[in-house]
């Protein structure tokens, strides 16, 4: 019985509309009409009723009239088919169709349906028009160096972005669709002879085998693929730079880029990844180095140094310099609460201040920021509530995590600080490794897209290092990133890069 | 049970990495306890004996590798079965699965004993039993690769101990070294079978050999590994001669940790207690690396998933730690498990390599004259 009933089924999505014009109206209203903008507009051409069918608050008025209404109005023909209706159009994108169910989708996506009575298709013409705004400044990700626009929402202004920059003939734009209940046009963007053959499958089969209802942005969609959604570290890196991109393919990796979404991800991004800004790119190598270098370790510091003021104040003042103790001990003797409070407390009133800061606007958020920082800080010192050192030190490791390029990291390495100071607290220095140890197992667990998330590192790849944590002068650098494995591995030929010329040569 | 390990592409580990799993899973606790252990046994001919013992250990890998390239890819358990026989191979399996499992014991204790001496006295042994036990169980589950990893990761860390070195050699007198060859030889060849404790850990090779990707380069990678933590045991142990008074060292039950005490940087003033903390980054791929050796034989022998082995033996030892409680306890298992160790990871290979030669070359022989008849 069920088979019997899931075949009427499939029969009945592959009937066509009705041929008669009016019952195809009613047949459209009952479909969409009720709750929602659905016009029609009827021309009588030589005996013929020619329909359009489409949704008011979706198609560019202008170019509606101008190239659908008024060449048909226009014309002179006697035989009306689809045919000769397609011939007289001046639209470049044309598509034909008779299922009600393609019919209704296609106006919902902007699309206009055009049939002639009586005959077995009709004409989809594309005159949808998209409201976007122009380009403008990445927010998010700010540069000191090197091009600043970021994607838009409309999908085809950002594939063109990235077809100007990277004029490449083997840069290839997948059709994908993203969703299964509202369907929304992505593409999956690569370089065919540069990335690997595996990672392209994986992203394609991971997004197209998404039976989610509705995926508003890419980011989203980036933490529906991911490998592993219990750590809090991101394993797809996601963007509003296209430069940003554009390095990524030539590098290899894969990325996906979605209709109304200013973002764009691209993986597979190990670990190190997201401590690298496109400024360390722009700039000449030495300077490149030198500010990754001082991420790294500002962003090592960050998380290191709360914990141990915990536990060296708890446990271990042998530790503190004899010259440092008076102070120390002065400025700790007024405060209640044991460092782990202390600490926690702080921790607590900063992460309240930045996201508050982040809600606010930009007027307000000035002064606020001014506000928290300098006055409560002072207030609570005079207070009794916490010790000066510890304001410096909460202050210090705030600054270093925000040094992270990428949004997503940086909010990682805030969140991991608060049970490395818990158990900072519990047990001391002891508590400290511990906490290490199990964040670097955790580490090597984690995986980007199937590949490990802690290359260059381990698995150690010799080359790659030039990439990531070193950052090598160029004409060192004559092949791309080996862990992407990339099907074509030079950049430059070798011996080009390092001639060198005898004294007065 | 089959006697060759055909892992999947994706688990093989490069041969390059082999040299941070020997190095670092021969570096475990032993080392801070060594010079005094040797000092006592050959007095200031000490680091000859450290010496000869490594040239020992480098001779046992060699009879290791030659034993396994007999075999296209098998481990320990493999081979025993094919030399032995199902019954006597199996029952030897699992002798040597608990062998392993009190090596793992006795480096954890070791650890918390060195914690409770000198940071946390008061702190009771099974709570930070259980949190280093779930770490490793954490560690073990993601696999063989994993475990290399935090080996590779755990040699780069503690990199810098090495440097530390330079701190006591300005306080050291050289005349503590003379006269050489002072003891007799009896003497040196005790200490040699005291620095065998320090010195063990190669055998896990033994389990490793089927994971590893370009199984011909093995023998290079271990020997260089070998010869680095031989140089590396013998300059401890120097310095710790040249340093300590005569009759010093033979007291200072931990020389390693106590060198530390004298670093001074401009501010921290104790050392010693990051070195404590940090020592626990060097017994983590040791204990990582047993407990997978270990719960490997369920799954060899009995069949069951090598999960609910791992739990198994990670609930066990967790127990264990409830009854060691006094020092002298500590010290009768740690004799123990060297006297142990010694057979097992020194002489044991050497037999069963030569009895597995004996094997393929009786085999060859017999299948040429089939041959020819």
């Amino acid at each position: 019985m069920f088979k019997r009933k899931s075949e009427n089924k499939r029969s009945e999505d592959k009937k066509p509309h009705s041929l008669n014009v009016d019952d195809l109206k009613k047949e459209l209203e009952t479909a969409i009409g009720d709750c929602s903008d659905l016009n029609f507009r009827t021309i009588n051409k030589n005996g013929k009723k020619i329909v359009y069918c489409f949704l008011s608050s979706l198609i560019d008025k202008t170019s509606f009239d101008e190239f659908l209404l008024s060449p048909v109005q226009q014309s002179t023909q006697n035989e009306w088919t689809t045919e000769s209706l397609a011939q007289i159009l001046p639209i470049a994108e044309l598509s034909v169709a008779n299922q009600l169910k393609e019919v209704v989708s296609s106006l919902i996506e902007g699309k206009s349906y055009i049939y002639i009575d009586g005959e077995p298709y009709g004409i989809l013409a594309n005159v949808g028009s998209t409201v976007e705004r122009s380009l403008e400044k990445a927010e998010t990700e700010s540069l000191v160096y090197g091009p600043k626009i970021s994607f838009t929402e409309s999908l085809i202004g950002n594939l063109n972005i990235i077809r100007s920059n990277l004029k490449d003939p083997q840069l290839c734009m997948e059709d994908i669709t993203i969703g299964k209940r509202v369907k929304t046009p992505g593409k999956l963007v690569y370089v065919k002879d540069i990335a690997d053959e595996e990672n392209v499958n994986t992203f394609r089969q991971r997004v197209t085998d998404l039976e989610y209802d509705y995926i508003p942005d890419t980011t989203v969609l980036g933490q529906l693929i991911e490998d592993n959604s219990w750590t809090i570290f991101p394993q797809i890196m996601s963007t509003e730079l296209p430069d940003r991109v554009t390095l990524s393919l030539m590098r290899g990796r894969v990325a996906v880029l979605m209709d109304r979404s200013p973002s764009a991800i691209y993986g597979p991004t190990p670990f190190l990844s997201f401590f690298e800004s496109t400024e360390d790119v722009y700039m000449r190598w030495n300077m490149g180095f030198f500010l990754r270098m001082l991420r790294i370790i500002s962003i090592f510091l960050s998380v290191l140094l709360t914990p141990a003021y915990v536990a060296v104040l708890t446990y271990h003042y042998e530790v503190i310099p004899s010259a440092l103790l008076i102070s120390l001990g002065q400025s700790r003797a007024n405060v209640p609460f044991p460092p782990v409070l202390e600490a926690i407390l702080l921790e607590f009133v900063i992460e309240l201040l930045r996201e508050a800061g982040a809600r606010l606007p930009t007027k307000v958020g000035q002064t606020m920021g001014i506000v928290g920082g300098i006055v409560i800080g002072q207030a609570a010192v005079q207070a009794g509530f916490t010790s000066n050192i510890l304001i410096i030190i909460i202050a210090l490791s705030a600054l270093g995590s925000f040094t992270s390029p990428s949004y997503l990291m940086g909010t990682a390495i805030r969140m991991v600080r608060f049970p490395i100071i818990i158990l900072a607290g519990i047990w001391g220095g002891i508590g400290i490794m511990f906490s290490f140890c199990f964040i670097l197992v955790h580490l090597l667990r984690l995986t980007t897209i199937g590949r490990p998330y802690l290359t260059p590192i381990y698995p150690f790849r010799w080359k790659d290092l030039g990439y990531s944590i070193i950052k090598f002068p160029t004409q060192y650098l004559s092949y791309r990133p080996l862990t992407n494995r990339p099907v074509d591995k030079q950049l430059f030929p070798k011996h080009k890069g390092v001639e060198k010329k005898d004294v007065d040569e | 049970m089959k006697i060759n390990v055909q892992p999947k592409e994706g688990l093989l580990v490069n041969a390059f990495l082999v040299m941070f799993f020997i190095h670092s899973v021969q570096t475990g606790v032993g080392i801070v306890g060594l010079p005094r252990i040797v000092y006592i046994a050959a007095k200031h001919d000490a680091w000859i004996s450290v010496f000869l013992g490594g040239l020992f250990s480098a001779f046992v890998l060699a009879m290791i590798v030659l034993m396994l390239k007999k075999y296209e890819s098998a481990d320990l358990y493999g081979i025993q079965v094919d030399v032995f026989g199902k019954w006597l191979g199996n029952a030897l399996n699992v002798f040597y699965m608990m062998y392993m499992t009190i090596s793992f014991f006795v480096i954890l204790m070791n650890y918390i004993e060195i914690i409770q001496v000198w940071i946390f006295p008061e702190m009771p042994t099974w709570q930070i039993s259980l949190a280093l036990i779930l770490l490793t169980i954490y560690a073990v589950n993601g696999g063989i690769r994993i475990i290399v990893g935090v080996a590779f990761m755990s040699v780069l860390g503690t990199l810098w101990m090495v440097f530390i070195l330079v701190v006591p050699m300005q306080y050291a007198d050289p005349k503590n070294l003379l006269p050489l060859l002072n003891t007799d030889l009896k003497h040196i060849i005790n200490g040699v079978y005291k620095t065998s404790l320090s010195l063990m850990g190669f055998e896990l090779l033994m389990f490793l050999y089927p994971y590893v990707k370009d199984k011909k380069k093995i023998f290079m990678y271990t020997q260089i590994a070998n010869l680095y933590t031989t140089v590396f045991f013998t300059a401890v142990t120097m310095v710790c001669i040249t340093f300590f008074a005569e009759n010093g060292l033979a007291r200072t039950i931990w020389p390693v940790l106590s060198m530390f005490k004298i670093v001074r940087l401009p501010n921290l003033e104790r050392f010693e207690f990051i070195a404590v903390s940090f020592w626990m980054l060097v017994i983590l791929p040791n204990m990582c690396a047993y407990l997978w050796a270990a719960s490997k034989g369920f799954n060899r022998i009995i069949n069951w998933k090598q999960k609910k082995g791992i739990w198994i033996i990670g609930i066990l030892v967790w127990g264990g730690s409830f009854f060691i409680k006094a020092r002298y306890q500590m010290n009768e298992l740690s004799d123990f498990v060297a006297h142990l160790g010694f057979l097992s990871a020194f002489c044991y290979p050497v037999l069963l390599s030569m009895l597995v030669l004996v094997k393929k070359w009786f085999l060859r022989r017999k299948k040429s004259s089939a041959e020819a008849s």
